[in-house]
């Protein structure tokens, strides 16, 4: 097995709120190994985003790291300076986020943006990394690079915009790229093109992505390896084709039964979980999804559940899933 | 009595281009041009399509809200020409917005908000709380839910409100703009499956706009498919998923990406983006990014040809099926 680039070991992290503070990721668990694209799964509210943050330490001011690590090549990225890690972020790990809009200044162009971000790149001169800019977005598929270079984010369509975006991503070469909800934003007809996009690119680069989505769809056509999280918990790992036709989690199962685009028969009514989220500022002391769960027993309510190994890179946060 | 509840005819929608300078002179952006449709009672019918192909400028246009320039509409029989027209039809139809906690004011309690419909209509409610707390029963919300406010409630529970006020005045006809747009899955099935009782209990039509093809082909009847303001394929539900007819049509159902692995696609089901509406492309709009487009594609517009029963495509070559893969 080969080692993971970047490993998040334990992490527990809270963010403060008025009269308390509200448990969003709770001892997770995650490895990426090089050049693998990893899905992240959940609903609202299930740490997912914060993780994606967490990862490059891009979480708001009010949270707070309770325990655990983030390690990138092994060196805890927490516990760096601010420069450090500042030069880690862009060329070590880098971002795209759901709204392609925001991930541009309006007052200056996509060229002038795309050439600041390569301020790590210090032996190139200005003309090395406009010519670097220009070939990017060509290559993320944005016909006519020049004029668009010199254009302004808002001249640009919301596909254009997150093809710019993972361009600007993609500049430094980054070991690993996450990207938080990709393709939300967009129009199923471009969802699929950026999908594909990032297929293509992961293949030229070989760098590790991690999508973060709700949007099982998206994983199932991307990733090699899915985390399901759960009120801030990773309840299921698994390879990505053992998740979609052997899920093992109460939930997992469940969220893959209510996605109408599984059901083949059209009917009128369709499944749904029922119930909802635990308040996260006392996360229950056993299973989160105990409440929820047709299989759970009396003690899901009461003991935390074990996370039960099922196989080389399976495991699910579960009391009643037998190994 | 027929069973038509609401008939558009050749409706189209312009805009004046650019500016918020008197727009004398400069030539009207086309939005809408053409659409015929019709809803029959009891019916659901899903307008799909992607942004800016004009779903929701067709359904304020439905509501009055929206200045039509050629065309006729028709609800319950009776046209629909004039402002008093629109108001009348107005306590008859109910509008669900797509952005539920965002269309209802901050200030005002779940309790007040589901009956502002009888204060703006000066309709007679009775007693308002208790109206209020029937409202809310209906949609599934508990009592003390009245008097929580907008930014108390989850996204499944805000839905539930903006239910909650459509029904009030027992509309015939209820339009959804992206109803579950924003929800999660476990949460959006409670809201379909809450709009399909009241359907049933009330005998409503709905008229849901939507680019989720997943969903709407578990609730609609028939679907309409607009692209930059044209009607390119409508017809049974079931048979436009089976074989639909529109390239552009295939390319949608197509482009979904499908929630298994095993299904991956290696190519890519179309290209390119929706051209802009001041760049309206020749001939037939789709061919700019059409895989069957010939010559006459570029330069002469399709007619709509019938396929079957309640089936047509706008398409010169229909008949040419490209499998959906």
């Amino acid at each position: 097995m080969t080692e993971a680039i970047l490993s998040v070991e334990n992490l527990s992290l809270r963010y403060r709120v008025p009269g308390g503070a509200v448990h969003v990721l709770r001892d997770v668990r995650l490895a990426i190994r090089p050049g693998e694209v990893l899905g992240i799964a959940g609903e609202s509210g299930c740490g997912k985003s914060t993780l994606a943050a967490a990862m490059i330490d891009l979480t708001g001011a009010n949270a707070e790291r309770t325990s655990g690590a983030i390690r990138l090549r092994g060196e805890d990225i927490l516990h760096l300076s601010a420069d450090d890690r500042r030069r880690l972020r862009g060329a070590e790990v880098a971002m795209v986020f759901q709204d392609p809009m925001t991930a541009f200044s309006p007052v200056l162009t996509i060229g002038a943006q795309l050439v600041d971000f390569q301020f790590n790149r210090t032996g190139a001169s200005r003309r090395d990394k406009w010519q670097a800019a220009c070939g990017m977005l060509a290559r993320v598929g944005i016909s006519d690079p020049d004029h668009a270079m010199r254009r302004f984010p808002h001249e640009f369509s919301g596909g254009m915009r997150q093809r710019a975006a993972i361009a600007a991503a993609l500049l430094m070469r980054p070991a690993v790229l996450i990207a938080d909800e990709p393709t939300t934003a967009l129009d199923v007809t471009m969802e699929a093109q950026i999908i594909h996009l990032l297929r293509e690119l992961q293949a030229d680069y070989g760098c590790a992505i991690v999508i973060v989505t709700h949007h099982l769809g998206v994983i199932a056509e991307l990733c090699d390896r899915v985390a399901v999280m759960y009120a801030g918990q990773v309840v299921e790992e698994a390879p990505v084709d053992d998740l979609y036709h052997d899920p093992r989690h109460p939930y997992t199962q469940a969220l893959l039964a209510c996605d109408p685009a599984r059901i083949e028969e059209r009917s009128g009514r369709l499944p749904a979980i029922g119930g909802r989220l635990p308040d996260l500022r006392t996360p229950p002391p056993g299973c989160a999804f105990a409440p929820r769960c047709s299989k759970a027993t009396a003690r899901c309510l009461t003991d935390a559940p074990p996370r039960v190994v099922l196989g080389p890179d399976r495991s699910a946060l579960c009391h009643e899933v037998a190994p | 009595m027929t069973d038509e509840l609401l008939a558009i005819e050749g409706l189209g929608v312009d805009l004046p281009s650019g500016g918020w300078l008197p727009s004398r002179g400069r030539p009207a952006i086309n939005i809408l041009s053409g659409v015929t449709l019709d809803l029959k009672r009891g019916e659901t019918l899903g307008l799909v399509g992607e942004s800016g192909s004009g779903k929701t400028t067709l359904a304020r246009a439905v509501l009055g809200l929206q200045p039509i320039s050629a065309g006729t509409l028709r609800f319950d029989g009776a046209p629909l020409e004039s402002g008093s027209d629109f108001r009348a039809i107005r306590r008859r139809t109910a509008l669900m917005f797509q952005d539920a906690a965002a269309s209802l004011s901050p200030r005002m309690s779940v309790g007040e908000a589901v009956v502002e419909p009888f204060v703006i209509h000066r309709a007679p409610a009775g007693d308002r709380r208790a109206k209020a707390l029937d409202l809310l029963a209906e949609v599934g919300l508990p009592p003390e839910m009245a008097a929580r406010y907008p930014h108390e409630l989850s996204g499944g529970q805000a839905r539930r409100v903006g239910v909650a006020r459509a029904l009030a005045l027992k509309p015939a006809l209820v339009i959804a703009d992206e109803p579950t747009a924003g929800l999660d899955v476990s949460v959006q099935a409670e809201i379909l499956n809450l709009m399909a009782d009241l359907k049933d209990r009330h005998g409503l039509s709905y008229l849901i706009i939507t680019h989720n093809l997943a969903l709407i082909r578990h609730v609609a009847d028939r679907i309409a498919v607009l692209y930059l303001g044209r009607l390119v394929e409508t017809g049974p539900t079931a048979e436009i998923f089976a074989r639909p007819r529109h390239p552009y049509t295939q390319s949608l159902i197509a482009a979904e990406p499908r929630p298994d692995p095993r299904l991956r696609r290696a190519d890519l089901a179309i290209r390119g983006e929706v051209p802009g509406i001041l760049r309206r492309p020749t001939g037939c709009e789709f061919h700019t990014r059409c895989p069957i487009a010939r010559d006459i594609c570029r330069s002469t517009a399709p007619a709509l040809h019938t396929i079957g029963t309640g089936h047509f495509a706008r398409c010169h070559f229909p008949e040419t099926t490209k499998k959906g893969g």
